[in-house]
């Protein structure tokens, strides 16, 4: 897969940050962000064609296990992440009866 | 020796744990007991490696180094680690007897210490992203903790826009893996002046510094900082902006150390871009009334002259940068638990509501007046050294220092308008017997005037800098400061106090959420312009 189309990916993330009204739809947009940074480590670690790195024969191409490693890392943070914002956001709802950003920040005091 | 900085991460993980699973009350004695012995062991771990730094590295499980975890300390870390230790005693001591030192609230703050201590120390890229990314967790749990709509909403705005700034970082460090080959900080800091002038580097170096200006509240991506430290409750306001956000910092002072070697030159734009946040900190905070919501705002403020300081390129103006980040984590932590006490004992966070505080609670406000003194920067308190070395060393620009000059008076407006607190009559108020608040409020105030006044033989042992050239009694030092008051004065009555609609209208303004987003994109782009395009 072209790394580009995971900068598209994240790039998307980004546009919705930027534009969504909706807390949830927020927390969805960090969600794609997240996936697409994960998805351009994980190119980088020569998955077409590589062979698992274990049982090494010479002169064969590997795939290099240390992205793999580290993304499982991200993908337990960013589950942690999406996880908490999301009771946040049912929290929110609770003391504001809306998750819209507008009425949410909009009131002066929480209840 | 070596493996003692894994103990100063395992301990406080392993309290917590230990809290949390323990339903027995005197289970928060051991967060003390916890916090003793890390302070000896980080002393003795001082002593013995104060002269040879090199030594401390340790790389778990014999791994190569360019592929395994590995930790290490030198005299910057090895200072915010004592920072870190001073300020979580001081604020485990603040919430002793209180309500709110219950076994969840010690579970996520020795989490807390043990995450930040993990920051503080480790040695490869990827774990400054876990490490930072775990402190935002926690810390937006910790927001939350007052269970308010207010802050429910702060911490949701909070972990939104922190994450996706962590994750721009994690995209940094992933462009210099694919470079380098390698995660480790120094290994990358010895391999960059090869391949220093690349572009996919420069970029790499933008992310990093976009996702570090989120996570340390910098001009275009502060929205954050004064929602989420203005309604948490004071002991966490304290900490977040006294220690927690200083993190962000640290991460400034590495990534900058490891590319050091590419010839960035980026001294001027972050000079530029810690000048413009100190001057809208201190904008909007004179137009605030809430005492919690001035503060978070004077942090903003304080942050961009650290950032004026620790952008340069020049080791004393470097300095005096990284000596405001103790002394600025000293004095707000003081003001934001004398304001916590204030609150608790008038029921009120608006300043205009609280009068006659010197007369109800005199220990306390000789405690804030400490810490008032040392934020505006007066002779033989803490603020006024390290803002010194600052304007001695942008001394040959006159725009550089009509703005440091500007931010001090802002500094001192809103200040004045703080202290009117102390005058009026006294005050029939709630009777709180919490001597606890008073002993943590004494040891701020304290390490505030010993900074102050021992600079000189501080500096000189811990980071081997001679400070002489700084004289407290000096005229022109003593001059400087009283006009800056009393230009602040005139402001203040005049302008301030009045309320005109400009004011009312600074103090109004809520940016959105979206255009938060927005200002931080168009942040990294103006950054990959100018780092990556221009040369």
């Amino acid at each position: 897969m072209d790394p580009l189309l995971t900068f598209i990916v994240i790039l998307i993330g980004f546009y919705g940050l930027a534009t969504s009204t909706n807390i949830i739809k927020s927390v969805f947009c960090v969600t794609i962000i997240e996936s697409g940074v994960i998805l351009l480590f994980l190119n980088m670690g020569n998955l077409d064609g590589g062979r698992i790195p274990v049982d090494i024969i010479p002169d064969t191409l590997i795939a290099d296990p240390l992205p793999q490693a580290l993304m499982i890392t991200t993908i337990v943070i960013g589950s942690t992440v999406t996880s908490l914002s999301l009771m946040l956001c049912i929290k929110v709802f609770h003391h504001f009866g809306s998750v819209e950003w507008v009425d949410v920040l909009g009131m002066e005091r929480g209840r | 020796m070596a493996f003692f900085s894994v103990l100063l991460i395992i301990i406080p993980v392993f309290t917590a744990l230990v809290i949390y699973l323990y339903k027995h009350s005197a289970v928060k004695y051991l967060t003390f007991i916890a916090q003793l012995a890390m302070t000896i062991l980080a002393v003795l771990y001082y002593r013995e490696f104060s002269d040879q730094w090199a030594s401390t590295l340790i790389v778990f499980g014999d791994w190569d180094l360019r592929i395994g975890i590995s930790l290490i300390n030198d005299e910057i870390s090895m200072s915010f680690i004592f920072l870190t230790l001073f300020s979580f005693w001081m604020v485990l001591i603040y919430t002793f007897d209180t309500r709110q030192s219950n076994r969840t609230f010690l579970f996520f703050l020795m989490f807390l210490q043990g995450v930040f201590l993990g920051l503080l120390q480790t040695y490869d890229l990827f774990n400054m992203f876990v490490f930072l990314e775990l402190t935002t967790i926690l810390v937006t749990i910790l927001i939350a903790f007052k269970k308010s709509g207010d802050s429910f909403r702060a911490a949701v705005y909070y972990i939104l826009l922190n994450a996706s700034g962590v994750l721009v970082f994690l995209i940094g460090v992933i462009i210099m893996y694919n470079v380098f080959g390698t995660i480790n900080v120094g290994v990358i800091g010895e391999a960059i002046d090869s391949v220093g002038e690349a572009t996919s580097v420069r970029f790499a170096y933008v992310l990093m510094m976009a996702g570090i200006a989120v996570k340390s509240a910098l001009f275009p991506v502060f929205s954050w900082l004064p929602k989420a430290h203005g309604v948490a409750q004071s002991a966490i306001s304290a900490l977040l902006s006294g220690l927690i956000v200083k993190g962000g910092l640290y991460m400034f002072i590495r990534i900058n150390q490891m590319f050091s070697g590419a010839n960035l030159e980026s001294g001027e734009f972050f000079f530029y871009v810690g000048a413009a946040t100190a001057v809208v900190g201190v904008l909007f905070a004179v137009s605030q009334k809430d005492i919690k919501q001035i503060l978070a705002y004077h942090t903003v403020s304080q942050i961009g002259i650290v950032m004026m300081g620790l952008s340069s390129p020049d080791f004393d103006t470097f300095y005096g940068g990284l000596l405001h980040i103790f002394n600025h984590a000293l004095f707000k932590s003081l003001l934001f638990l004398g304001a916590g006490v204030i609150i608790k004992a008038y029921r009120t966070k608006y300043v205009s509501d609280m009068r006659g505080v010197f007369k109800t609670m005199p220990a306390v406000s000789i405690f804030m007046i400490v810490g008032m003194l040392s934020i505006t920067g007066a002779p033989l308190f803490n603020g006024f050294i390290s803002k010194t070395i600052i304007k001695y060393s942008i001394e040959d620009s006159t725009l550089k220092s009509w703005i440091l000059f500007g931010v001090n008076i802002g500094t001192a407006t809103s200040f004045i308008k703080m202290s009117q607190i102390f005058f009026g009559p006294r005050r029939m108020t709630l009777r709180l017997y919490a001597p606890f608040d008073r002993i943590a409020l004494m040891g701020f105030a304290f390490a505030c005037v010993i900074l102050g006044n021992f600079y000189i033989p501080i500096s000189d042992g811990f980071f081997g800098v001679e400070l002489s050239y700084i004289s407290v009694f000096n005229f022109d030092a003593f001059f400087d400061y009283f006009v800056a008051l009393a230009i602040g004065f005139l402001i203040y009555y005049f302008i301030i106090k009045k309320d005109y609609r400009p004011i009312r209208m600074i103090r109004e303004y809520k940016p959105s959420f979206q255009s938060a987003n927005f200002v931080f994109i168009m942040f990294v782009v103006v950054m990959s312009v100018y780092f990556v395009l221009i040369p």
